[in-house]
């Protein structure tokens, strides 16, 4: 018996042996790997698989151009948070020291985000959000800071409600609900201070948590209180309960929402109440493309057999995936090693790059770590189950 | 619908001393069966349901065999994690087959709400209480009229008296899991279009439905009725009034009160002492 041990072993270490010298023989370079630590899974699970989805365009034409540093491909791991801030903590460890990841990206839950920031910087290697929101991940208050965003931010995406709010629907008592969550608390925080400079008055914050059912107590409340216009913060599980609940107490108002709808099944949940709601994107498939637009489209064809605007779903979780991986491309040649502090600095000092939502002058600098302005937002509404552009309904 | 959930964990109690802790996920087995058929394949209403209670009845005995009757056997309380495994397992299943979303039940009851004092309501929210009552009317009956009941209750009276007597204990004890089994599973079939379905959705309703059956008193079918509409109300006063941030700690707060006071539960009887 023991024996046999010994033999399994000794024919086992040569099969490694083996495997090791093909493998470096046949890939003289080794490839760089960039990883996404997202929500596969859940209520979520349509965000992560929009952003994998981007990011995979982006590395395939990486890829087909030869690499980076000289030949050298990218690769992707991806790794499953569920939404669950301590899974994400253990899976960002994971892939930055097991997987050697030189760039990390990151998906739709701010709080997850968050949890993962310091392990960001205790291990140096960037973190490029493709889709939470939260304010404190990119301003954070640390030097040098490790954390990036290719997407929206919530400070400034409450600004863009709140005017959209004030001015373009003319109310001046707005009741907001959003989720008890850090992500809840950054927009709170955000909607209080911007409707104070535009002069409106909300007539309450009212708070849910993940996974309730029933949200006509809290409506209620901001009914009876006056409220003229909904602002809700919420991810597609929990805004479909909301705007169901909305319709159990007949309240018609203008809803208007954060983006985090989009990137679950919202329109299936809610059927023809999802039309009610206007919400934030930072991009849309609709319309006319740039040249970038049409080539991100013909792959998504070609790949993930969609077949128009109106098949991409989760599209903004896309669309910065796309143009995140690009710019991170970029860092590592400029930092010239596939090295996760020196990508950092090379992020920060970028030059000009034609992506998909936009041409970027200087992505990143010392101060703003957010890519996208105010200016990039868009508003867009449901549509038979698609999201499209409010000003083509 | 607590109630529902909660009269399961009481019929298995009475006849074997022991508790489905996975009652939670067979409401969510329920659920998800009755979505895959109905949605997912186009069965019409009726046999989707029909053959949804027919595999729950069947997930009942499955539990019963392989998590309780063994433990039962040694005296050992292992059953009470064996169940629990059991229904992590169920959970884990469900997310490989069926995915982890969230997705949408639809009923004709859950679209239009009607106003009823002012208060919106949805017609499938009235079904919810109406087939609960019905079956819990319906399950009295049955334990009192039918042959089959009648053992369940002797079994529940003794299980040495109720052999003596020609039952076959083991069975009547597998009927009675299949018979919650098949009542979470009503709840679930119920709850789907409210809910919306998800392998996670059956969790924290096993739990708060044990709560129930614990205040209401686990060998009381009335107590624990009482107590799940008891409960259901406090929560929705608390989550109206106080906001839903602090409906879980008033509930589970007032269970540990419940305790305190009355170890037997609201409508038990407390055990007697053997001297």
């Amino acid at each position: 018996m023991r024996r046999m041990n010994v033999l399994g072993l000794a024919l086992l270490s040569l099969g490694v042996l083996v495997t090791q010298a093909t493998v470096g023989w046949t890939q003289a370079k080794p490839p760089i790997t960039v990883a996404l630590v997202a929500a596969m899974s859940g209520g979520s699970a349509l965000s992560g698989e929009a952003i994998k989805r981007g990011l995979t365009v982006a590395i395939d034409e990486i890829n087909a151009r030869g690499g980076l540093l000289g030949g050298r491909k990218v690769e992707l791991v991806i790794r499953d948070e569920e939404g669950n801030p301590s899974k994400g903590v253990t899976a960002a460890r994971d892939v930055i020291e097991r997987e050697r990841a030189v760039a990390v990206f990151g998906g739709l839950h701010s709080p997850v985000g968050l949890a993962m920031l310091p392990v960001f910087h205790e291990l140096r290697v960037p973190y490029v959000g493709t889709w939470a929101a939260a304010t404190a991940i990119t301003r954070n208050g640390r030097t040098p800071n490790f954390m990036f965003r290719v997407s929206a931010n919530d400070d400034i995406v409450d600004h863009f409600l709140a005017k959209h709010v004030t001015e373009k629907l003319g109310k001046r008592k707005p009741g907001v609900i959003l989720e008890n969550t850090p992500w809840g608390a950054s927009n709170q925080e955000g909607l209080t201070k911007w409707f104070a400079k535009l002069g409106a008055q909300p007539v309450g914050f009212e708070k849910f948590n993940w996974n309730d059912s029933d949200m006509s107590a809290q409506l209620l409340r901001l009914k009876n209180g006056g409220a003229d216009a909904i602002v809700m913060v919420a991810n597609a599980p929990e805004g479909a309960q909301v705007v169901k609940s909305r319709a159990k107490i007949g309240w018609d108002v203008p809803t208007v929402s954060h983006w985090g709808i989009s990137g679950g099944r919202f329109a299936e949940l809610t059927g023809e109440l999802s039309e009610s709601v206007v919400f934030v994107q930072t991009y849309s498939f609709f319309g006319r493309q740039s040249a970038v637009g049409e080539r991100v489209i013909a792959a998504l064809k070609a790949k993930y057999g969609v077949k128009g605007p109106e098949d991409i779903l989760a599209p903004v979780g896309t669309a910065n995936a796309y143009d995140a991986m690009h710019l991170v491309a970029l860092a590592i040649e400029r930092a010239g090693a596939a090295d996760g502090a020196k990508v950092r600095d090379a992020l920060e000092n970028l030059g000009e790059h034609r992506g998909l939502i936009k041409t970027y002058r200087r992505p990143f600098t010392l101060e703003e770590h957010d890519a996208l302005t105010e200016n990039d937002y868009i508003l867009v509404t449901w549509q038979g189950g698609k999201i499209v552009p409010v000003a083509m309904k | 619908m607590y109630a529902l959930v909660a009269l399961g964990y009481n019929i298995t109690y009475a006849t074997s001393r022991t508790v489905n802790f996975s009652q939670g996920q067979s409401v969510m087995v329920g659920a998800v069966i009755a979505y895959a058929l109905h949605v997912g394949a186009g069965w019409p209403l009726v046999p989707a349901v029909l053959v949804t209670l027919a595999a729950l009845a069947a997930l009942g005995v499955l539990v019963e065999r392989v998590a309780v009757r063994p433990f039962l056997a040694a005296s050992s309380i292992a059953w009470l994690l064996a169940t629990i495994a059991l229904g992590i397992i169920a959970e884990n299943v469900t997310m490989l087959l069926f995915g982890k979303d969230a997705r949408a039940f639809p009923s004709g009851l859950a679209r239009k709400p009607w106003t009823i004092l002012g208060a919106g309501v949805y017609p499938h929210e009235l079904l919810v209480p109406a087939v609960g009552i019905a079956l819990m009317v319906l399950v009295e009956l049955a334990f009192r009229r039918t042959l089959a009941g009648r053992a369940l209750r002797a079994v529940a009276f003794g299980h040495d008296a109720a052999r003596l007597m020609g039952i076959d204990v083991t069975r009547t004890i597998s009927v009675a899991y299949a018979l919650s089994s098949v009542l979470a599973g009503v709840a679930g079939i119920l709850l789907a279009p409210l809910l919306n379905v998800s392998a996670t959705m059956g969790t924290t309703i096993g739990l708060k439905a044990f709560a129930v059956a614990i205040i209401g008193g686990i060998e009381s079918a009335r107590g624990i009725v009482v107590a799940g509409i008891l409960y259901g109300i406090v929560e929705s006063v608390v989550a109206g009034y106080l906001g839903t941030g602090v409906r879980e700690i008033v509930g589970f707060g007032l269970v540990i009160l419940v305790l305190l006071a009355r170890p037997w539960g609201l409508f038990g009887v407390p055990a007697p002492r053997r001297v």
